[in-house]
């Protein structure tokens, strides 16, 4: 059992708290699930209820945290804690030490004080239970975000520890992954083990919580359970993302035939394949995306959808067929040239953030397209995503969600007609996501053409004109929504 | 995407070795390198490399990395050359002609001779090490080191420094790519590179900090410094080894007498 009484804790160099008076237990056999806006202190929790805060960071510390009846502080390190607690953190990539998937797990399992046949065994049994058998001899770092968090699962699930703390471990995932992921999860609570896990997906795991809680400014600002909690208007909105009402604006007519063949579309891709070396990731994909239109791309970790849209901007030139934007073939264009044209927005912010302040970040794009008079622009383009009040703040002190505003903020201020944005709702809760949703909706009325990836098919349903799904590298279907 | 210098999932001749074969190889390899200054003798030895990386199935993942390895030898060629003239000049980088400066920078048979002496000895190394790491599991690695009686958190950082090799590498292609699409337009060559410095590097660092906690706590909370460990799957010696071994030895033996009798072939 993990009890938090009265927990608050600041980060060093910084005044806010980011954990303010809180208090929790983790009851043996229950699984909680926490959620609430990037920043909120979610991840801070799960630091707090394993001991790292206190046995690895600075700062200052107030409140009281026990694990199995034992102050955190009493134990001798991280070391004599992992033998009670498993903990997954959010960043997949970085808990991947090995070289591949079967030593990740192996190594992990080395050093439980089991037996060589109890090693094998359990060895076996998580790469069943967590799909993994196939990925064998993989290298964890090129195995895509998904499959890395499965990988990151199951050697936490390794260890046999009794209490487990998860830190977004599906924000990768689609939604098959998702379910495969619930339920391995809901098959150890029937084991009897404890679950703390921080999520956005509630729809999901609604089966398997016990309780719901929702943290907003580092405190608790709901707790019980999830039907109790729900009850509350503003608190559902954040938990469950709602995206109803967003397409208020009448779908685009239908063109007829003659008038569609006429029109130059925002996008024309004819018969594109493309193959990373000699591994084939897009065969024959047909697609014609009309100027204004706002499309979403849907299907399946792997299915070839980053791939298809970086063709776009040419950060990838087909292997065969081509590629249109706006009437002019990328392969005659520089990626510099389509800048103008495409603006892409990938999936981690975090990829392109290396300026001082917010201003000149968006600048940075500005100054490469050759456009003067920048202010006026930044700030039109600040005040569309609503981050006007952090123009001088360092980047990276911004929250997830507020992040992601200022990855389309730079894209929204080099004005380029078409936008195309990979997995924009990744890590944000209901309200962070709706807010980007009603923002790219908002862009979509001012004539951009928008084109979005997403394993989220409520955005597709609620926000989209069109959804493509892709499976295998292949487009399946491509209907109105 | 081709990883530096990362294991890689194969059954050859190397992958068989016991990692303490494949030590004493990269020591023997490095000691005889260093020692030797005759360019047939580090011809030879680049040429026995290669053989080895093509008998265990390896050469496709060493050849990769030729490019980077000749860009480096004549790198090392031209810096020799501009600062150590040494015997006969061949001619000089700046003609005679030119006014003023004509005459210098000398291009000696001594500078040629000692920056391909150190090419060779740089290639030789990096083959050798190539070799052993892209055949050997970190696990294994781990393993013998801890036999070795090495303090846990030295094999671990060896461990991390490797493991972030292909990190950096795949996460510096995604930063790439996005400020490509950023409008940014660095341009090609030396001057490009160094304009691209900011860009790249600041959201690199600062993404590798942040991805160094996370990998610290990871290897904590894994339990991988307890140090209590059971043996499983652990490596013996085999006939491989016993050849390697045998080979190693009789090279050793060779060197020496021909060092003594022949000293002209190896220095």
């Amino acid at each position: 059992m993990i009890e938090l009484k009265d927990v608050s804790y600041t980060y060093p160099h910084t005044v806010q708290e980011a954990l303010h008076r809180l208090s929790l237990v983790l009851a043996p056999g229950r699984c909680i699930m926490v959620t609430g806006p990037s920043g909120a202190g979610k991840t801070t929790l799960c630091l707090a209820a394993c001991g790292i805060l206190c046995h690895e960071y600075g700062g200052k510390k107030a409140g009281l945290v026990t694990i199995n009846g034992r102050n955190v502080a009493d134990y001798t390190g991280l070391s004599e804690i992992a033998k009670n607690i498993g903990i997954v953190f959010d960043d997949a990539e970085a808990q991947m030490i090995f070289t591949t998937v079967e030593e990740e797990i192996l190594s992990a399992l080395e050093y439980r004080g089991l037996s060589c046949e109890e090693i094998e065994k359990r060895l076996a049994s998580i790469m069943e239970v967590t799909y993994l058998t196939a990925l064998r001899d993989r290298s964890p770092h090129n195995l895509s975000g998904g499959q890395k968090q499965r990988v990151a699962l199951a050697a936490t699930l390794a260890l046999g520890n009794d209490v487990l703390i998860l830190d977004e471990p599906t924000s990768e995932l689609d939604e098959h992954a998702t379910r495969r992921i619930v339920e391995i999860l809901s098959g150890l609570k029937g084991q009897g083990k404890t679950i703390l896990i921080v999520e956005h997906k509630y729809a999901h795991f609604r089966d398997m919580v016990d309780t719901l809680v929702v943290m907003e400014h580092g405190a608790i600002s709901a707790v019980g359970a999830p039907e109790d909690v729900l009850r509350d208007e503003r608190i559902r909105k954040i938990v469950i993302p709602d995206f109803a009402g967003i397409k208020t604006r009448a779908p685009l007519p239908e063109p007829a035939p003659s008038e569609r063949a006429a029109a130059t579309p925002a996008i024309e891709v004819r018969h594109l394949s493309y193959s990373y070396d000699e591994v084939p990731a897009l065969h024959d994909v047909c697609i014609r995306v009309n100027a204004g239109e706002f499309v979403a791309v849907v299907g399946e970790n792997g299915s070839g959808k980053t791939t298809l849209v970086k063709q776009f901007n040419r950060l990838l030139t087909p292997t065969t067929g081509d590629v249109e934007i706006l009437g002019r073939n990328t392969r005659d264009c520089t990626i510099a040239d389509l800048a103008h044209d495409v603006g892409l927005v990938f999936q981690n912010p975090d990829h392109m953030f290396f300026a001082d302040t917010v201003r000149d970040e968006i600048a940075f794009g500005l100054e490469n397209l050759g456009i003067t008079d920048t202010d006026a622009v930044i700030d039109a383009a600040l005040d569309e995503v609503g981050l006007l009040p952090t123009k001088t703040l360092y980047p990276r002190w911004l929250s997830r969600g507020e992040r992601q505003r200022l990855a389309i903020a730079c894209v929204v201020a080099m004005q380029p007609p078409i936008i195309v944005l990979d997995e924009p709702t990744t890590g944000l809760d209901g309200d962070e996501a709706r807010l980007v949703m009603e923002i790219l909706k908002k862009l979509q009325v001012q004539g951009h053409t928008i084109v979005v990836i997403t394993h989220n098919r409520d955005i597709a349903q609620y926000c989209a004109d069109r959804m493509i799904t892709m499976e295998q590298g292949r487009v399946i279907s491509d209907a109105r929504t | 995407m081709a990883e530096i210098l990362q294991y890689v999932h194969k059954d050859g001749f190397f992958h068989r070795l016991h990692p303490f074969s494949k030590i004493l190889f990269i020591i023997v390899a490095s000691v005889m390198c260093v020692l030797a200054t005759g360019i047939p003798f580090l011809i030879l030895m680049v040429a026995a490399l290669l053989i080895l990386a093509y008998a265990s199935h390896l050469h496709r993942e060493v050849i990769q990395q030729l490019r980077l390895v000749l860009v480096m030898s004549v790198v090392f060629v031209i810096i020799t050359v501009l600062t150590m003239p040494n015997g006969a000049t061949l001619g000089y980088l700046v003609p005679q002609g030119v006014p003023a400066i004509g005459g210098s920078l000398p291009i000696t048979v001594g500078a040629i001779g000692i920056g391909l002496v150190l090419a060779l000895r740089f290639m030789v190394l990096i083959f050798a090490f190539q070799l052993f790491l892209i055949s050997t599991q970190p696990r294994d690695l781990v393993h013998s080191m801890e036999k070795l009686h090495m303090p846990i958190d030295y094999i671990l950082m060896f461990i991390i420094a490797l493991r972030f090799i292909p990190t950096l590498q795949i996460e510096g292609r995604r930063i790439h790519e996005a400020q490509l699409a950023r409008g940014y337009n660095p341009g090609s060559g030396m001057i490009g590179k160094i304009k691209s410095v900011a860009p790249i590097v600041i959201p690199l660092v600062s993404n590798a900090l942040l991805r160094s906690n996370v990998l610290g706590l990871t290897i904590d909370m894994r339990g991988y410094r307890t140090g209590i460990r059971t043996q499983v799957r652990e490596r013996r010696l085999g006939t491989g080894d016993y050849a390697m071994m045998s080979g190693l030895a009789v090279t050793i033996v060779s060197f020496v007498i021909i060092a003594i009798f022949a000293s002209g072939l190896i220095f």
